[in-house]
């Protein structure tokens, strides 16, 4: 029971990295200095999607608050700047792609473009923060709180950070390859290739930055499961590479969604049994079973989720059914 | 500055905040059913033209109000972690429950809704809208009903120090919320209708070339308002008789709330038990806007051929009300959240029990990003509302025809 909770948040969170993580990847593009039509046409690609994509994060912590009472509280409090980051990072995304249409003049517009990225920028590092923070473990006290906010300041969370925010990006450039019209692919394709490069690098560098990490190095339970997840994360950046280079843009994707996905079944799976590691010692830590709702609350949830999460992934695919194909000029206008 | 008191500020401010934007959000939404569902059925362009117009605004509002909604989501958990810990098993269940029902279908809903103009087919399109509504509706309950179980906990045993649930119904047959979720919903009609009226009476003001359209609203909103009015009364006075009854020490010191003062006293060791007065002041001037604002009655009569319009001054009377019932809404819900204090859950958890063990700095630096960054989604909210109030409703963004000009591209899956 408290298993089958346990992945459905992560299905939740890792849903809301790969769909949110391609808002705040075209955010992060935004930087590049085209001319203001592209960027309204990068917005507009994501314009269908956005507000379906954010709901899995609000939904991801509803499940934690409902299934997993005691880790919400431990988990958001203990990671207390990460979650404020990348929370501020979130509102800021939201409020300027609502706001940077509105105003008239160029220059205006510009300048909430540099808002959408500086708030993409935010919520990728928060969220990596919040993915390092847990897989190098926090110092929990004997009452079960986490002591002090300073365990996140570590060069491991800082490679992880940076790691996510090349992740994004990669991943959002590749989802412009597939939804903007066809005579724009050519240079979106050139500028994925060379992200996933990149996001190679920062997840290489993530990975050697663990390797010499004693902290990180002991609060992973399951290392041989970690060591396999991370080689399908680098594999799923290489697949997304090649195919980009043979111009299959869906593919490419596809692999790049995976890349997004990997990190939360990688930190979920090389903390089993934990949720939360303890840095003070296996018997301070937090496991998934200690940490889930007690047994009618989570029977309760159990018979709403199950017609319910059907219903919820049947109404999101008839979004991206609905709305699926390149952005042309025949979609309507709002952003 | 303790830890408690940034905390107990930090949720109070951005509250209201998150709540000036939910009533206008059911408010509006539940207009604009009515609209689109006329045009629908009517065939008649003129629904369709209010729709987009009021549509716009309602999108406005929405989009930012759900950034506010994200901050109160993850509050619970940043700084009240005793919350979770202790009742977290019952307390949970109807947040859970709200954003899986409500927040994920809605934003769901809404996104086709925005950019389905044109490309869905009519009827699809007005279900979407219904969607929306339902949803936003059933959030508003399952919020209600986590908020009432606050207020008077059902429902649950303690084990261990920690609470657990053994009656889901009793949750949802709670005392404290049926009248509650009344009156808040019905505060939110007032305000849609206010809000609606207001706006038209403008435009009518400034004698807008869109007289036809501006007056069907204005009608609209000031008999949404005049109902709206009445049944917040009837929920409101109503309330009383249940709310003491649940928590005797809320509207001043009673036989009743002695009895279970010196109750805890016994069971949790002496402390003050009575909430600060101050929720009461409040109460009383929300009590006073609401008897005021019975001025909607009177102006049902000068809708009669069009005098409310001709005389001019009831379109200034209305515009002038349009404060009224967010100081109002604010004012009930710090009375309601005040008057349970010291109690997070009444008589079970204390506040200062509830409270994240992080440093004051922490809380001081978060509580003032939160404020600075949430008031000014507010303020951009405003400007942006009259700004669109004002333009008109001439040609709105929202569901504007697609330009026929350029040749249709192919069409390929993008989720291949
Ligand atoms: C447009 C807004 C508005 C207006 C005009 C009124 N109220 Fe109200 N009131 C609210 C909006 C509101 C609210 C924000 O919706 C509250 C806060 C919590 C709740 O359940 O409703 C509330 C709470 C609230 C409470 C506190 C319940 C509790 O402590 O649990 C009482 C007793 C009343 N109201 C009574 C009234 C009366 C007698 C009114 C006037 C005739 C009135 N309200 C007008
Ligand atoms: C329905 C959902 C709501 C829930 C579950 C809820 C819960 C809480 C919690 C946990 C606190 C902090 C602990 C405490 O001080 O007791 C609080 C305080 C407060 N809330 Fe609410 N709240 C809700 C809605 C609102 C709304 C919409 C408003 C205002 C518009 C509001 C106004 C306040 C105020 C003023 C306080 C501070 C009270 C004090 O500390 O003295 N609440 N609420
Ligand atoms: C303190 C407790 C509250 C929490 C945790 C909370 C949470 C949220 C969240 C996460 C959202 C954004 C949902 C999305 O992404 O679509 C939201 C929006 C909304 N909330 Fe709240 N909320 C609270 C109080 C309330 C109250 C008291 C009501 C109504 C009675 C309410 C009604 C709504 C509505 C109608 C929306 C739709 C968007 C808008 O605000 O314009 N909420 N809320």
């Amino acid at each position: 029971m408290e298993l089958a909770w346990y992945a459905l948040l992560g299905l939740f969170f890792a849903t809301y990295l790969v769909l949110g993580g391609y808002d705040y990847g075209v955010g992060l593009l935004l930087a590049r200095r085209t001319d203001p039509a592209r960027r309204r046409a990068a917005l507009h690609a994501v314009g269908p999607f956005f507000l379906g994509n954010e709901v899995w994060l609000v939904a991801a912590v509803g499940i934690l608050f409902g299934a997993f009472p005691t880790l919400e509280g431990e988990l958001l409090s203990g990671l207390y700047p990460a979650v404020t980051g990348a929370l501020v990072g979130v509102i800021v995304v939201t409020a300027g792609v609502q706001l940077r249409s509105r105003p008239a003049g160029p220059r205006a517009r510009a300048g909430w473009d540099r808002v959408i990225v500086a708030g993409s920028t935010l919520a990728a590092l928060g969220w990596g923060a919040v993915l390092g923070g847990l897989l190098q473990g926090v110092p929990l006290t004997a009452d079960g709180h986490v002591d002090g906010v300073g365990h996140l300041f570590t060069p491991f969370v800082a490679a992880v950070c940076l790691a996510l925010l090349a992740l994004v990006a990669a991943h959002g450039a590749t989802f412009l390859t597939l939804r903007l019209p066809a005579a724009e692919v050519p240079p979106l394709l050139r500028l994925a290739r060379r992200l996933v490069p990149v996001a190679l690098v920062t997840v290489g560098a993530a990975t050697v930055v663990a390797l010499l990490s004693p902290r990180v190095r002991d609060a992973v339970q399951q290392p041989l499961v970690a060591v396999l997840l991370l080689g399908a994360l680098v594999t799923a950046l290489l697949a997304a590479r090649v195919a980009l280079g043979l111009r299959r843009t869906g593919v490419a994707f596809v692999a790049t969604s995976v890349a997004l996905a990997l990190p939360v079944l990688l930190v979920g799976a090389a903390t089993w049994p934990y949720a939360l590691v303890s840095t003070a010692g296996p018997e301070t830590g937090l496991t998934v079973a200690e940490a889930a709702a007690s047994g009618p609350t989570l029977r309760l949830l159990g018979w709403l989720a199950l017609p319910l999460v059907p219903a919820l992934l049947g109404f999101q695919a008839m979004c991206w059914w609905v709305f699926r194909g390149r952005a042309d000029g025949r979609t309507p206008v709002y952003w | 500055m303790d830890t408690l008191l940034l905390a107990r500020l930090q949720f109070a401010t951005t509250a209201s905040i998150h709540f000036l934007f939910v009533i206008v959000t059911l408010g509006l939404v539940t207009l604009l059913v009515g609209l689109q569902t006329a045009g629908y059925l009517t065939g008649k362009a003129k629904y369709e033209r209010l729709t987009r117009f009021w549509g716009t605004l309602y999108v406005i509002n929405y989009v930012l109000g759900i950034a506010t909604g994200i901050v109160m989501e993850f509050q619970f958990g940043l700084n009240w972690s005793g919350l979770s810990r202790y009742v977290g098993n019952v307390f949970g269940a109807p947040l859970a429950i709200e954003t899986l029902v409500a927040f994920f279908l809605e934003s769901t809903f809404l996104g086709m809704w925005i950019f389905g103009w044109h490309r869905l087919r009519r009827g699809v399109h007005l279900a979407l809208i219904w969607g929306v509504a339902l949803t936003a509706y059933a959030s508003a309950f399952w919020i209600m009903v986590a908020n009432a179980w606050l207020q008077n906990p059902v429902g649950y045993e303690v084990r261990d120090g920690v609470a657990h649930l053994t009656d889901f119904s009793a949750l949802l047959t709670n005392p404290a919320l049926g009248i509650a979720l009344g009156h808040v919903v019905s505060a939110a009609l007032l305000t849609g209708g206010l809000l609606m009226a207001a706006v038209s009476a403008g435009h009518l003001l400034r004698r807008t070339p869109d007289f036809d359209l501006f007056r069907t609203s204005l009608r609209l909103g000031v008999v949404t308002a005049a109902v709206g009015i009445l049944l917040v009364q009837g929920f409101g006075f109503t309330q009383f008789a249940p709310v003491s009854q649940v928590q005797p020490t809320k509207f001043g010191s009673s036989p009743d709330g002695e009895a279970l003062i010196a109750e805890w006293t016994a069971r949790f060791g002496p402390g003050d038990y009575t909430p600060p007065v101050l929720a009461n002041v409040g109460l009383g001037f929300m009590i006073l806007i609401g008897m005021g604002l019975s001025l909607f009655w009177l102006l049902l009569p000068l809708l009669w051929r069009d005098r409310i319009i001709r005389l001019r001054f009831p379109l200034w009377l209305v515009i002038c009300a349009l404060p009224l019932p967010f100081v109002a809404a604010i004012l009930g819900w710090i009375a309601r959240e005040i008057g349970r204090q010291p109690w997070v859950a009444y008589g079970l958890l204390p506040t200062e029990q509830a409270v994240s063990p992080v440093g004051p700095g922490v809380l001081l630096a978060s509580s003032v990003t939160f404020t600075l960054l949430l008031g000014a989604l507010a303020v951009a909210n405003w400007t942006l509302l009259a700004r669109h109030a004002v333009r008109g409703a001439a040609d709105p963004a929202l569901g504007r025809p697609p330009q026929q000009t350029r040749p249709p591209a192919t069409e390929e899956p993008a989720f291949a």
